[in-house]
């Protein structure tokens, strides 16, 4: 954990007591400490007064963690399979079944919320010292696998966003990791967290898209009331495209970041119904800019263009006859800007979890000096996922397809730790799930163990897909 | 003392820390992770069974999406 390295690191005794206020010469305070509890002043100061502006201050001083995880999740991958969804399949299906989707990730990331702010731990830390080592690396793996292969995307759509601009793909990806860099400057939680969240709500771009698109509002409202069957039935590739949609936003590194970030912004039981209210802003946000890019995209199903094979960039160039150059622009850059804001909280899951589990200092409060081995495997992270991208000759549109599915199939197990530690009385106290809680967290795990087996079948014996109405 | 500018593990005068152990809960404090780790849950047979069925399923699986990308690049 980080608070033994961190008094031994300094040279320190170790600590003694700390929770007697009484006695408060027995407590080692770390740099990380003091910005928390400068953060936590500001809100508690808020919440003593009454009325309407200091009630939105706080919401404003609590919210974070939950719009940062839902539109980084809004990533690369994510808007390409929202793209080539509207562009393949219109939105007859689609647009509910996404909607769906984005509250399955509600319930989900609602327990991370509960459990960050009963434990001020992160999800590794918790997962090593109540199941132990043996369990708790295969989870690291898992973590670790899933989120290198989606940076790899992230810069994929990074490259792509601004490859339509004309950017170097060298200068794009360089340009990208110092973004991240800068980013990190501040050696302050709440400034990163104000900083990304302003880049994520540019997420919010590919609304005035799908407007420019002049959709028909009246077959959208259609297709969200009576939800048309899946159109063509159960192939391979709706099977496919069903499984990136889910893997757009279910998926384990948002487990280990929201529960990391909460830990880290110092929210606590008192905060739970922010903390609640923070994870629907996030959902409503991304999933109006999930529906809006099938929307915009749709315009290319309707007029009968093959999409099969886009990468972002070509996505703008074929929108552009629709949508024109503005919201061909405005595409590439929201692409550009969804890698962006997914690269930095993706990395910062890893270091997070890194951190809980080798027990070191972790916290974006930390100056590098002492957070080193946080923001080095944040940073070395990101730099091989962009390096890797500019190896030519690598086959960047399977590792794209396979992103969004991996995280599909890696997310029961890690549902599973997360189900556990929700209901476990000896952390959770009475802040466990209630039974409706866990009938919809046993749903979520349901739905996206059938969505992988069905997945299996469409790979191994595509032609068995007519047992379930399929082709 | 300005506490934003105390060092890690840096001794602080004793209104500052009263301040912080106020405005944070006493477990929020890293030193207390330290002290109060969670302890090792035992899991179940059924738990044991369950954790060993995903990994299977999660290993069965990846081995499935190495072969579709495998067949997907040969074509």
């Amino acid at each position: 954990m980080t608070g033994p390295k961190t008094a031994r690191n300094s040279g320190q005794s170790p600590p003694q007591r700390i929770d007697h206020p009484s006695d408060p010469s027995a407590i080692v305070i770390t740099h990380e400490d003091i910005d928390r509890a400068h953060d936590r002043e500001l809100v508690l100061e808020t919440r003593a007064r009454r009325g309407f502006w200091p009630r939105a201050r706080l919401l404003w001083l609590l919210v974070g963690p939950g719009i940062l995880v839902m539109l980084g999740e809004n990533d690369g991958p994510s808007m390409l399979s929202y793209a080539a969804t509207g562009a393949r399949f219109g939105i007859g299906f689609f647009l509910p079944f996404v909607v769906l989707t984005f509250l399955m990730a509600c319930v989900v990331q609602e327990m991370t919320v509960r459990l960050g702010a009963a434990t001020h731990r992160g999800h590794a830390e918790l997962i090593f010292e109540r199941f132990g080592p043996f369990w708790g690396w295969f989870s690291m793996v898992d973590l670790m696998v899933g989120n290198f292969l989606t940076l790899v995307t992230e810069f994929i759509a990074i490259r792509a966003g601004l490859g339509y601009f004309g950017v170097p793909p060298a200068v794009a990806v360089l340009g990208a990791w110092l973004v991240l860099v800068a980013a990190l400057m501040a050696h302050r939680y709440w400034t990163w967290e104000r900083v990304t969240l302003a880049a994520a709500m540019c997420n919010l771009v590919f609304v005035p898209v799908a407007l420019l698109s002049h959709p028909h509002w009246r077959s959208i409202g259609g297709a969200m009331l009576a939800w048309k069957p899946l159109p063509g039935g159960l192939t391979p590739d709706t099977v496919l495209i069903l499984l990136a949609d889910i893997g757009a936003t279910v998926t384990p590194w948002m487990l280990f970041f929201q529960q990391s970030a909460i830990a880290d912004k110092g929210l606590t039981t008192r905060d739970i119904r922010f903390g609640r209210i923070d994870t629907v802003i996030g959902a409503a946000c991304a999933a109006l800019a999930a529906v809006a890019t099938i929307i915009a995209t749709a315009a290319l199903f309707t007029h009968g263009m093959t999409a099969g094979n886009f990468e972002a960039g070509e996505f703008a160039q074929a929108l552009q006859p629709f949508v024109g150059r503005w919201g061909a622009s405005l595409f590439a850059l929201g692409m550009f800007e969804a890698g962006m804001v997914a690269a930095i909280t993706i990395s910062t899951s890893s270091a997070y979890a890194f951190g809980e589990v080798a027990r070191r200092p972790h916290s974006l409060n930390l100056p590098f000096q002492q957070g080193k081995s946080f923001y080095l495997v944040l940073l070395v992270e990101a730099a091989a996922a962009a390096a890797l991208v500019l190896i030519p000759g690598i086959p960047l549109v399977y590792i794209v397809l396979v992103v969004n599915v991996i995280a599909v199939l890696a997310m029961p197990p890690a549902l599973l730790f997360l189900y556990m530690l929700v209901n476990d009385r000896e952390l959770m106290g009475e802040l466990v799930s209630p039974l409706w809680a866990n009938v919809l967290a046993l749903g979520v795990v349901v739905v996206l163990v059938g969505a992988g087996i069905l997945f299996g079948v469409s790979v191994v014996t595509p032609h068995a897909l007519a047992i379930f109405g399929g082709k | 003392m300005d506490p934003k500018h105390s060092q890690q593990g840096e001794s602080v005068n004793s209104d500052a820390i009263a301040s912080l152990v106020a405005a944070l809960e006493p477990d929020q404090l890293i030193s207390a992770k330290e002290l109060r780790s969670a302890p090792r849950r035992r899991l179940t047979a059924t738990e044991k069974v369950l954790f060993w069925l995903l990994r299977f399923y999660l290993i069965f699986m990846f081995g499935i999406v190495i072969y579709q990308v495998w067949t997907g690049a040969r074509h």
